[in-house]
């Protein structure tokens, strides 16, 4: 039995404009006082009209144009009816048959995703479900309705939910060095829904299991744990059940992540009927072609190509320069640092600072990268310290990091802290006496094996806490060796 | 004493800046006479009296302090209820929104509150414009001041009915399939439906989005051109509205020259009307002919699929529109509800009118999954047939000349339990708003019964100035706008 998993992604893109979709009102919505960003249009007051917001269509297309897409002469928003208190209007205003972007692909680790669309769309309010006054009650916030979202819809080209972590991270850090979006999935500016289903090669026949989708995923890694169970359940519930899909048997799962389960929402999704028409409010939007490859044209560099950057401008490696640019505030902050320096050596210490310590500190922490700690001269100077054999590498990275973190000058903290590379040879001379002192049969071991010396050298680097210049103590354990 | 019944709103503006009256002395006289007359007609849902006299009282004081009068300084407005009106109860005709209060103004009302327009009150129609008499209104029927026992004509029909009643100077409607041009007709004044996007349509609730059409009706086309001159231009509240130029119409109604003037008759629109409304069109054409108009027979063969799209694609609209009126936000409110669904279907259930839950449940139908192609699709397509054909038709013509409304006015109750009946009232005006084009509804005399008749111009889109310019030369030489009911 062979199971292929058959991932499609749906990703939600909040926009960052200043304005909401359809209204002048301000779109932030996160820590604000409920309901302040509200007007007759997101409230949907009687006579309320929409007007679209046009740097937030524009996003959308550059989004577009990013994945590849092709972008519709003409396209229209359109009405999805649905009640649900925290949908003023009692319709959506989206797009489903002409939407702004369609057609394009990515592509991931030598995979190629297409994308179906990327369209424009407005978010609802927000429903709180609360006790007030002893009462179970809920409380609506209309700050986030007629917030400018763009929904990215992939085909189901996804086969792990490795590729399916690596998709989202792609879609979001394209959106990020488009400067159209935060992308943030944690603060819910970024939302991700994938629908799943097996592919099961078994006694020579193929059999399709039943379309999921899974809402609620609140995280990245939360997406990837959710396909995961999912692949998991739904192989089992084929072998229980032999159960394949058809036309009315998709449903909706949520996933809760304590638990890392996904559970049963809704059944029957092909039922729903949201009663789609043309959006009679909203003439439809073309934009010429003229406009749309003056806007390619000023299409931010984007991952791929800055990857090849760096590769070209910095000599840094395919693996140091990609992993630079999947991060596109590392990316920031490393140009902050480069500034207008070519230097191939310094790019690389720099690279090897960002992607070492840093990095690591910054997982760990489940911290973002803050530019406004990275002072590029503190950089240099200990870049040019280590050059000139002042410092070791190896406490370039420490001092750099406490740096980061503290924002005291790194070559002040290297000096009270007695990092400074020692080059003095008689100071040496007693640590590397110390070290043979400790081992005994050094000599007879090297004239045996001379790749001892090796060890010998960590030893004393250990011992001056990363302060020995390693190629003197290299010296002078050789000539003691003899 | 002011003779309300002849004033226009020229005459009221240099009245009051050469003070043979005030504009306190006007508003309390159109105050007392509909006080004195309206309770026969109903025309009013709310009468703005403190608003009016506060409105009147500030021009009284631009014009002692010599500052500068709005165009419309004084004239008093009679506004259709479905016009969203700061801090003054807005029904829409409903029960829905009884006592409800907006927060904010609809465009166009606001534009004649800048130009110094008086508000006098808010007007009844059918529940959210739906309907042909009035009948359907959440509140009571309007009387057609004309013979009591009649309907208006609907939807704006409190709007008309005020306007013969000489109970204000102008006032406001709406049309979407005739709300306008038909109570105009059925109540002798003179009405203007503008090109669709003339108007900006913000802050009034929307029926059908894609085909309600603001407007006016006034004594006669000089004060529909001098409103129009105020309330048309692009309104960026509203993505339909027009960024086309505004001219002055009111400079402009000597325009066009009867003389030579092509106009259209389509017969179509001349089948199956009364003799009565049919002698009187061919009437008024006779008098285009002696002033040498060329009257040229041309044909619309689309004409009846009007009808058929336009009650596919409205309720549709209607449909969506209607479901911001949850019961909870604004508007009434059941009391005795279990949770929240059980509260939309009670309020909904309780305070919509039969013809608001007739239309959403049509419209449903038609959008319902599997049923679009075969109704919303399709009628959107004939729509653009619809609007094909007028454009081939005015190749040949400057503009449209067709009755009305196939009847005059009808008793009151005749067709309340019959609405296909009552749909078929629109049939010869639902066409121009299926292709948005805009029509004037001017009177052209009185029926065997003393009940008015009129016509429509129709003309091509944005030529408002056409339309008005040659309704106002028409007037210059009948008197059929002139003649009033005796109330």
């Amino acid at each position: 039995m062979k199971i292929t998993p058959i991932i499609g992604l749906e990703v939600h893109v909040e926009l960052n404009t200043t304005q909401k979709m359809f209204c002048s009102c301000s779109a932030s919505h996160f820590h604000v006082a409920p309901n302040t960003h509200t007007c007759p249009v997101c409230l949907a007051l009687p006579g309320a009209l929409p007007v679209p917001n046009k740097t937030a269509c524009l996003s959308c297309i550059k989004i577009g144009l990013a994945l590849n897409c092709s972008i519709t002469k003409t396209a229209i928003f359109e009405r999805k009816n649905y009640f649900y208190p925290d949908l003023p209007k009692g319709y959506q205003i989206t797009q489903l048959q002409t939407p702004f972007a369609v057609n394009g692909h990515i592509k991931i680790d030598g995979h190629t995703i297409r994308i179906n669309r990327a369209h424009m769309e407005e978010d609802t309010g927000k429903s709180q479900h609360q006790p007030l006054d002893g009462q179970n009650v809920t409380l609506i916030d209309y700050n986030r309705s007629g917030v400018p979202l763009v929904e990215i819809v992939s085909e189901p080209d996804i086969d792990s939910s490795t590729l399916a972590k690596n998709y989202i991270t792609q879609i979001q850090q394209i959106v990020r060095y488009l400067g159209v979006s935060d992308a943030d999935i944690e603060k819910g500016s970024m939302r991700c829904e994938p629908t799943i289903n097996l592919k099961i090669e078994k006694d020579g026949k193929i059999y399709h299991t039943p379309l999921v989708e899974i809402k609620n995923v609140a995280s990245l890694t939360g997406a990837q744990n959710a396909i995961d169970y999912e692949i998991k359940r739904q192989s089992e519930e084929f072998n229980k059940t032999g159960q394949v899909k058809n036309s009315t048997n998709k449903t909706t799962r949520g996933f809760s992540a304590d638990k890392g389960i996904t559970f049963l929402q809704r059944l029957k999704e092909g039922s729903a009927d949201y009663r789609y028409f043309p959006e009679p409010d909203i003439p439809p939007i073309a934009f010429s072609k003229s406009e749309i490859d003056q806007l390619k044209n000023t299409l931010p560099e984007l991952p791929d190509q800055k990857t090849t950057r760096y590769q070209k401008d910095y000599d840094l490696s395919d693996y140091d320069s990609t992993r630079l640019c999947s991060d596109f505030s590392f990316t920031q902050s490393f140009e902050k640092v480069m500034g207008q320096s070519t230097d191939k050596d310094f790019a690389k210490f720099v690279a090897n600072i960002f992607l070492g310590s840093l990095s690591a500190y910054l997982n760990e922490s489940g911290q973002e990268i803050d530019s406004g700690k990275i002072n590029p001269d503190y950089f240099s100077s200990v870049f040019t310290a280590q050059t000139d054999n002042k410092i070791s590498f190896t406490v370039a990275k420490d001092i750099l990091l406490q740096s980061y973190q503290t924002g005291q000058d790194p070559l002040k903290i290297a000096q009270d802290g007695g990092l400074m590379q020692v080059s003095d040879t008689g100071k040496l001379e007693d640590m590397v006496d110390k070290v043979l002192q400790d081992n005994p049969n050094a000599k007879a071991d090297y004239q045996r094996n001379s790749n001892i010396i090796g060890f010998l050298v960590g030893q004393v680097m250990k011992l001056s806490a990363g302060s020995a210049n390693p190629q003197l103590v290299r010296l002078i354990l050789e000539k003691k060796l003899k | 004493m002011i003779d309300l019944a002849s004033l226009t709103i020229n005459q009221i503006r240099f009245s009051l800046l050469k003070k043979e009256f005030t504009a306190t002395d006007l508003a309390k006289a159109y105050l007392a006479r509909i006080k004195q007359i309206d309770p026969k007609i109903k025309a009013f849902i709310t009468i703005t009296e403190t608003e009016a006299l506060l409105q009147a009282q500030a021009i009284d004081d631009k014009i002692t302090k010599g500052q500068k009068l709005g165009n419309l300084a004084g004239s008093c407005m009679a506004v259709k209820d479905i016009y969203l009106t700061k801090d003054i109860q807005t029904t829409a005709g409903s029960q829905l929104l009884k006592d409800y209060i907006p927060q904010y103004s609809s465009t166009i009302y606001q534009r004649l509150l800048n130009q110094d327009a008086i508000i006098l009150g808010k007007t009844n129609t059918d529940t959210f414009a739906f309907g042909a008499s009035t009948e359907n209104s959440g509140f009571f029927t309007t009387k057609n001041p004309w013979n009591t026992a009649m309907v208006p004509g609907g939807s704006s029909g409190g709007s008309a009915a005020a306007q013969i009643g000489d109970l204000c100077t102008f006032a406001l409607g709406t049309d979407t399939g005739g709300s306008i041009r038909q109570p105009a007709s059925l109540c002798g004044v003179t009405g203007l439906k503008p090109t669709y996007g003339r108007n900006s349509r913000y802050g009034i609730t929307a029926m059908a989005s894609s085909f309600d059409a603001p407007g006016a009706f006034a004594s006669n086309c000089q004060d529909l051109a001098t409103v129009l001159s105020q309330t048309a231009g692009f309104d960026p509240f509203d993505a339909t509205s027009s960024q086309i130029e505004v001219p002055n119409y009111a400079n402009l109604l000597n325009k066009v020259s009867l003389k030579g003037l092509k106009i259209g008759l389509p017969k179509q629109y001349f089948e199956g009307v009364e003799p009565d409304v049919k002698a009187r069109t061919e009437e008024s054409i006779k008098i285009f002919e002696k002033q040498g108009a060329q009257i040229i027979p041309i044909s619309l063969p689309n004409t009846n699929l009007g009808i058929d799209v336009y009650y596919v694609l409205v309720p549709c609209e209607i449909s969506a529109n209607m479901a911001r009126y949850d019961g909870l936000r604004f508007g009434q409110s059941v009391k005795d509800s279990d949770n929240l669904v059980d509260l939309y279907f009670k309020t909904r259930g309780k305070f919509m009118e039969p013809e608001l839950k007739r239309r959403i449940l049509i419209g449903t139908y038609f959008l319902s999954s599997g049923y679009y192609d075969a109704y919303y699709l399709q009628a959107s397509k004939v729509r653009t047939l619809i609007k094909q054909e007028f454009q081939q038709e005015f190749k040949k013509v400057d503009l449209m000349l067709a009755p009305v409304s196939p009847t005059t006015a009808w008793p009151i109750g005749q067709k309340v339990n019959d609405p296909l009946q009552m749909y078929l009232a629109d049939v010869l005006t639902v066409p121009i708003n299926v292709a948005g084009l805009p029509a004037l509804s001017l009177p052209c005399g009185l029926d065997s019964k003393g009940l008015p008749v009129g016509l429509q111009l129709i003309g091509n889109y944005f030529t408002e100035d056409k339309l008005l310019s040659v309704g106002h030369q028409f007037q210059q030489i009948t008197d059929f706008h002139l003649k009033k009911p005796k109330l």
